[in-house]
């Protein structure tokens, strides 16, 4: 189990002025009181409508609880070809069920680097939710524009294109998820 | 210059509209949505939460809020009515027993003051099943007008010889009827539109009147 230290006491707006992916794990799974879990994530391109991505829970399939030190339920590693840096719109949709307590004030934030470099952050309000329900977001955004040389960095580095999404409610920290993506696999999308 | 007034500023430069979506369960609000973004509509399933959907529409961004319209979960309605420029409220054309309840539920939104700067349309869904109420009628029932604008031949026949029977005396000198269309719906703008999320038809008139609405509400403000 690692030392999360003071982790009641990061803000919003400390974690939106991170310039680079952090260390480890601010928080630790016994935060998420709320009983947030995430049901499906998706990743479409807007122009074809082609689904580049998708991971699912089975409906039938229930999560042990998290053991504390075991991260892998909040890591993803992705393995996009190289066209996926040369999309121009993409929309991500996320499913989440919360628990049987109303979540007041969910935010997530996350933040997109390559090394040391901010690529794109989002700051999404989802304000209520409501007790024991399921609910979507899907949000459509352009990609970051890259020049050439930033683009055959980002591909001959694997996995150091990092983002951090943090969740809060009412301005404490609920949940730390991470993902690296790489940029090599020789066709489509696919999962670690 | 006030807060209200800068909020909107950034509303505009950011181009970004808060829509929320309601109305009774199995009202078609997630279809309407799916069929607008051009996604199968096969498989939806109740929605027992929220939807939040990104539509862009005339250089809009619309942050599109479809909130389940069960009736355990109505309560949770006003948690949604924050910053909400428009109020699409979509009704089952077909569902006759329920008209009396989606009339009690729009009224008691129209009535909340977090609303009252909400542009209001009213989608007058599955007009692709047979028996289905038109538009008129769905707006008598709803309060929205007068029970006698319904373009029924025989009250239009009625209204006619009643017109010819006293000309303009009648109207003049009446009072309001205290049954008449509720008071927030005479103030408000809104507008009813006829359409069938199953089909398409009529999805993207009615967004186009929100979205021009609420647009020029704001730069009528400045």
């Amino acid at each position: 189990m690692g030392d999360y230290g003071d982790w009641r006491a990061i803000t919003p707006d400390e974690v939106l002025g991170y310039n680079e992916a952090t260390q480890g794990y601010l928080c630790p799974h016994s935060a998420n009181v709320y009983g947030i879990e995430f049901i499906e994530f998706k990743i479409r391109d807007l122009d074809s409508g082609a689904v580049l991505f998708n991971m699912r829970k089975p409906d039938d399939l229930v999560l042990p609880p998290p053991v504390e030190g075991d991260n892998s339920g909040r890591f993803v590693s992705y393995d996009f070809g190289a066209a996926f840096l040369r999309y121009k719109t993409i929309g991500t949709a996320l499913t989440f069920s919360v628990g049987p307590e109303p979540v007041p004030n969910f935010r997530m934030i996350e933040r997109h680097y390559f090394g040391d470099k901010l690529l794109k952050s989002f700051d999404f309000n989802f304000g209520f939710c409501i007790p024991n329900s399921t609910n979507s977001w899907e949000v459509i955004y352009e990609m970051p524009q890259l020049t050439p040389d930033e683009e055959a960095a980002m591909i001959a580095a694997p996995y150091h294109t990092k983002s951090d999404s943090f969740y809060f409610v009412n301005g404490e920290l609920i949940m730390h998820n991470k993902a690296e993506y790489g940029f090599s696999a020789p066709d489509g999308a696919s999962e670690d | 210059m006030g807060l209200l007034s800068i909020i909107k500023q950034v509303k505009m430069q950011e181009k970004e509209m808060r829509i929320l979506i309601l109305g009774l369960d199995n009202a078609g609000k997630t279809t309407v949505v799916k069929k607008i973004k051009g996604e199968a509509i096969d498989t939806i399933e109740p929605t027992l939460g929220f939807n939040i959907e990104t539509l862009t529409h005339d250089g809009f961004t619309l942050n599109v809020w479809d909130v389940g319209g069960q009736k355990t979960i109505r309560s949770y309605w006003r948690n949604y009515f924050e910053a909400t420029d428009g109020l699409i409220w979509v009704v089952d054309s077909a569902d006759a027993l329920r008209l009396d309840t989606t009339r009690a539920e729009l009224a008691a939104l129209l009535a909340e003051e977090r609303l009252f700067g909400a542009s209001l349309l009213v989608l007058a869904n599955k007009q692709d099943i047979a028996g289905a109420a038109d538009a008129d009628a769905i707006a008598a029932a709803l309060g929205l007008v007068h029970s006698t604008a319904q373009p029924d031949a025989d009250a239009l026949a009625a209204a006619d010889a009643e017109s010819d029977a006293e000309p303009a005396a009648a109207s003049s000198s009446s009072p309001a009827p205290s049954t008449g269309p509720t008071q927030v719906a005479a103030k408000r703008h809104w507008h009813i539109q006829p359409c069938s999320a199953h089909t398409g038809d009529g999805l993207l008139e009615g967004i186009d009147w929100i979205v021009k609405d609420i647009a020029s509400r704001i730069y009528m403000f400045d």
